[in-house]
């Protein structure tokens, strides 16, 4: 069929207008532009859910984009660094702060670069560390607090913050001491923010604006920033989920070498991620490791270089020691001696890498300066024989199949896990036959409402289960461990879903968090370590991986597999 | 015709309203917008659950909290997520998004489908007719997220190999940045270039079903007496298929094509995700199931059931506008 002349002309004026018209139709931003300092672009795609909010106090802010927009936007006293340590900001700061402990208080001194001014030429003082502690240091509102807040941790011990020299002296008391006391005014998700744009009169109305936040179509307050990068509005486009950081020019310090680094939403699909590397839409890309991926992308070298770490999430068995057949430690304890976790960590993470150990310290990850080997010796090789005979001690006998029994009750045990996560569900599959040479029958389950609510029957928080597999994101500091293993007191089950505990642990714990000095945190905690081991509530087994992968034009890209993320040093980056 | 239209809108408002409560009670008793913050290390006070549950007014009865998100919708409010961010907003943002990946590839689905509908049934057994009807199997058996992979790496590569530089893109609607800097034929250039491929493998899925409705509704009509009776009062083959032919066997396409662009302002799930193109799909899988977010997934019930109301509706209309017979009353 031949189409006439017109009919053709009408066709191809039709679907010309038409790809013209969608393809003129987003939003353009105008403005902007070329920043004076720094060369280059690097575009770095985020695979996790982008943001609604940039506020990282509140719930709508928590979000791993918005750390990884915020690596270096707002002032931070301490960083975390790629080997775990924590280290003082040394732009911001011209000494490493002092903390001293006197009786039942402690007293921390902070001084601020006397260059140090927010991107409008405010002068960062403390008065905003005061004003950063007067906003996160209550959730309460008959205090003059705000329950929109996440955290208030540490913030809640200090007793008062002081200025002196000009503002540019700091002196934080805490009371009592804070263990983590580096870790107030530090990081992307606790920086220092800035009062004269965010204070409010009332503390009324500071909360108001705490829960509103900073929604991102209208970016951070007055375009701030106080660190090498700066967000302003109008390089916001929240339709096609990208943002434009450019070099901050009131910066005092060290300035960006490029001109702009974009964040770009990509989904979590990694062969888009790949694809997105090779034809250089992307140059950066820190996706969940998977084993095709990796794959993939280590075919693109040497275009591509990648690295595989271990960061400071580690997934582990909690027992539930209110199931009746959990309940009695020999139980659990031979659940871990039939376990082969060194063949767990071949089968799961050590695909991925030849560095990958099994874990054996509740508290501290394998790279962590602070780790030690903690676990007892019967542990480190499965032992099913050993698994039997403390079945056996403790009444229960094995039946036809060989699967134990007890008063006519079989030794079945459910493990719960996240649904759809292939690493945990080959985690658990390869447990499985491991169990059953030990008498044990163990079955998987996918759970959706893991992590629901404690309305919610099967809930972690609710107890609705025997054996869970998880993970939990540590981080350098120990205030978040005492929810876990502390004893559940009430109703409050804090994070301690396997609802065990002993006093001698709990005040280990209530000493540690008053202990501001490291050697005695790392004393404390390898002694609640070995106590752990011995209540067997949780059994730890690998750290997890991170994955970052780059364009090999780019120098002086480092994994942070730590929250404070790959873009931790993006100021240094440059570009061929 | 105005009253039918007005019955029919009147119908589908009873159904919009069924599915909405529907919806409401899956998402009311499976999602729990609070199980983000439970395994937060350290667990944040109890003050902030309390304080989030009553902003997202979890604490309502169930009727209350669905007769809420009604009367606001009723009133163009379709709430907020459970990050704060209104709903409408949003929707209107995404659908324009959306809208701007199908329409070129609806646009070329449907001339491509008639065309190739109408060869292969005038032309029927013939070479032809077996070689579209093998690419159009083809196409209707491959996996969209493969083929889309596919495209990405042959068609994009190759020809931005071919050319030395790169003038197809894999990912979203332009150049992260570039609308910053760069204007006139340099930014235009650029979003066709981010247009193209999702735009291919649209087109190339929705064309390839659509042609076999045309195919067999061209090759029924070509059989008819009417169009022998044409042939025989001395019209040209080629006038009888066309004026007699095409027009008629055009009916059944209408409806397979107007339900096929209600369903695609839904969003093309998967094209949205390959070619990261921040639409309606991606909406609902990500922002309203995976977040937990009642708002967000009602928001998306209402705004693509319309659509699809919408488009049946203009396929009863085109009926009548097709076949002077069929008066709609």
């Amino acid at each position: 069929m031949k189409l006439s002349k017109r009919t053709a002309m009408l066709v191809a004026t039709g679907v010309t207008g038409a790809m013209v018209l969608s393809a003129c139709g987003g939003d353009s931003d105008s403005g902007g532009g070329e920043s004076a300092s720094g060369e280059g672009r690097v575009v770095f795609g985020e695979a996790t859910d982008w943001p609604e909010n940039l506020f990282p106090l509140i719930s709508a802010g928590n979000a791993t984009s918005t750390a990884d927009i915020e690596a270096e936007l707002l002032p931070q006293a301490y960083e975390i660094q790629p080997d775990f340590t924590v280290q003082w900001n040394d732009e911001f700061l011209t000494e490493e702060p002092t903390s001293e402990v006197v009786g039942d208080s402690q007293t921390v001194t902070y001084k601020i670069n006397p260059d140090a001014v927010w991107s409008d030429g405010t002068p960062i003082t403390a008065d905003d560390f005061e004003f950063s502690w007067r906003m996160q240091r209550s959730s309460d509102p008959a205090a003059g607090g705000c329950p929109a807040l996440l955290s208030t941790s540490g913030y809640d011990q200090m007793t008062a913050v002081e200025g002196a020299d000009e503002g540019k002296t700091v002196t934080v008391t805490y009371s009592p001491p804070f263990a983590d006391w580096q870790s107030s005014f530090a990081g992307n998700n606790s920086p220092v923010f800035p009062a004269h744009l965010m204070d409010k009169d009332t503390p009324e109305a500071l909360c108001e604006s705490i829960s509103t936040g900073w929604p991102i179509a209208d970016g951070l307050p007055g375009d701030i920033s106080g660190g090498p990068w700066q967000l302003k509005k109008e390089n916001i486009n929240v339709g096609q989920q990208i943002v434009v950081l450019t070099p901050n020019e009131n910066y005092w310090g060290e300035k960006p070498q490029l001109a702009q680094l974009v964040i770009q939403g990509i989904g979590n699909d990694p062969t888009t991620a790949v694809q997105g590397l090779s034809s250089g839409e992307l140059n950066v890309i820190y996706p969940q490791p998977q084993l095709d991926l990796v794959d993939q992308v280590q075919g693109l070298e040497p275009n591509v270089t990648s690295e595989i770490n271990f960061g400071l999430s580690f997934e582990h068995l909690d027992f539930n020691t209110t199931d009746p057949i959990l309940s009695d430690v020999n139980v659990r304890k031979a659940f871990a001696l039939a376990l082969n976790r060194q063949e767990i960590v071949d089968q799961t993470v050590g695909q991925f890498s030849s560095d990958a150990q099994v874990l054996n310290n509740h508290i501290w990850k394998n790279n962590q300066p602070e780790y030690q080997d903690n676990a007892p010796a019967e542990y480190n090789a499965p032992d099913p024989e050993g698994a039997k005979a403390l079945l056996q001690q403790s009444g229960w006998t094995p039946g036809p199949d060989g699967i134990f029994t007890k008063g006519g009750q079989r030794l079945s045990i459910r493990v719960d896990t996240t649904a759809n996560n292939p690493l945990r569900q080959t985690t658990i599959e390869v447990m499985i036959p491991q169990l059953a040479a030990a008498g044990i029958e163990a079955t998987f389950n996918a759970n959706p409402d893991i992590f629901a609510g404690p309305d919610k029957p099967t809930s972690l928080i609710a107890g609705g289960f025997q054996a869970a597999l998880f993970a939990w994101v540590g981080n350098p500091f120990v205030s978040s461990q005492p929810p876990i293993y502390q004893q559940v007191v009430g109703d409050a089950v804090g994070q301690n879903y396997s609802r065990i505990g002993t006093p001698e642990i709990d005040a280990l714990f209530d000493q540690l968090m008053v202990t501001p000095e490291r050697e005695q945190q790392v004393a404390i905690t390898n002694q609640i370590d070995s106590l752990l081991w011995e209540q067997m509530g949780t059994l730890p087994l690998y750290q997890k991986p991170t994955f970052i992968a780059y364009t090999s034009n780019i120098e002086g890209v480092e994994d942070n597999p730590t929250q404070a993320g790959p873009l931790w040093n993006a100021s240094t980056w440059t570009v061929q | 015709m105005l009253f039918f239209t007005i019955r029919r809108i009147l119908a589908s408002v009873l159904v919009l309203l069924v599915s909405s409560f529907l919806v409401f009670a899956l998402c009311a008793a499976s999602f729990d917008p609070l199980s983000n913050y439970y395994n937060l290390n350290p667990r944040p006070p109890q003050a902030f659950f309390d304080n989030l549950r009553e902003q997202l007014g979890l604490n309502d009865n169930f009727f209350v909290r669905y007769w809420n998100w009604l009367s606001g919708a009723l009133t163009g409010d379709f709430g907020t997520t459970v990050n704060g961010t209104p709903v409408a907003d949003q929707l209107g943002t995404r659908l324009m998004v959306t809208g701007r990946m199908i329409v070129a590839a609806v646009i070329i689905a449907v001339i491509l489908a008639i065309v190739i509908g109408v060869i292969g049934a005038v032309r029927q057994y013939k070479a032809s007719d077996y070689v579209f009807t093998f690419i159009a199997y083809l196409l209707i058996a491959l996996p969209v997220f493969w083929f889309a992979a596919l495209l990405k790496e042959f068609v994009a590569g190759g020809i931005n190999d071919l050319l030395g530089s790169q003038v197809l893109y894999t990912i979203g609607e332009e150049t992260p940045g570039l609308s910053l800097y760069a204007s006139g034929w340099e930014l235009w250039s650029d979003r066709l270039g981010h247009l193209v491929l999702p735009t291919i493998s649209l087109a190339l899925l929705s064309f390839a079903a659509w042609s076999r409705f045309q195919r067999a509704a061209m090759l029924d009509v070509l059989g008819s007496d009417y169009m022998r009776l044409a042939r025989a009062k001395g019209l040209t083959y080629r006038r009888t298929v066309l004026k007699h032919g095409l027009r008629n066997a055009l009916i059944p396409l209408t409806t397979v094509v107007a339900l096929g662009i209600g369903t695609l302002f839904g969003g093309a799930i998967i094209t949205e995700t390959v070619f990261v193109w921040h639409g309606m799909g991606e909406y609902l899988i990500q922002d309203g199931i995976r977040n937990n977010d009642t708002n967000v997934v009602l928001g998306w019930l209402l705004v693509s059931a319309a659509f699809v109301v919408v488009f049946n509706l203009v396929a009863d209309l085109l009926y009548a506008v097709l076949d002077p017979r069929i008066r709609l009353s």
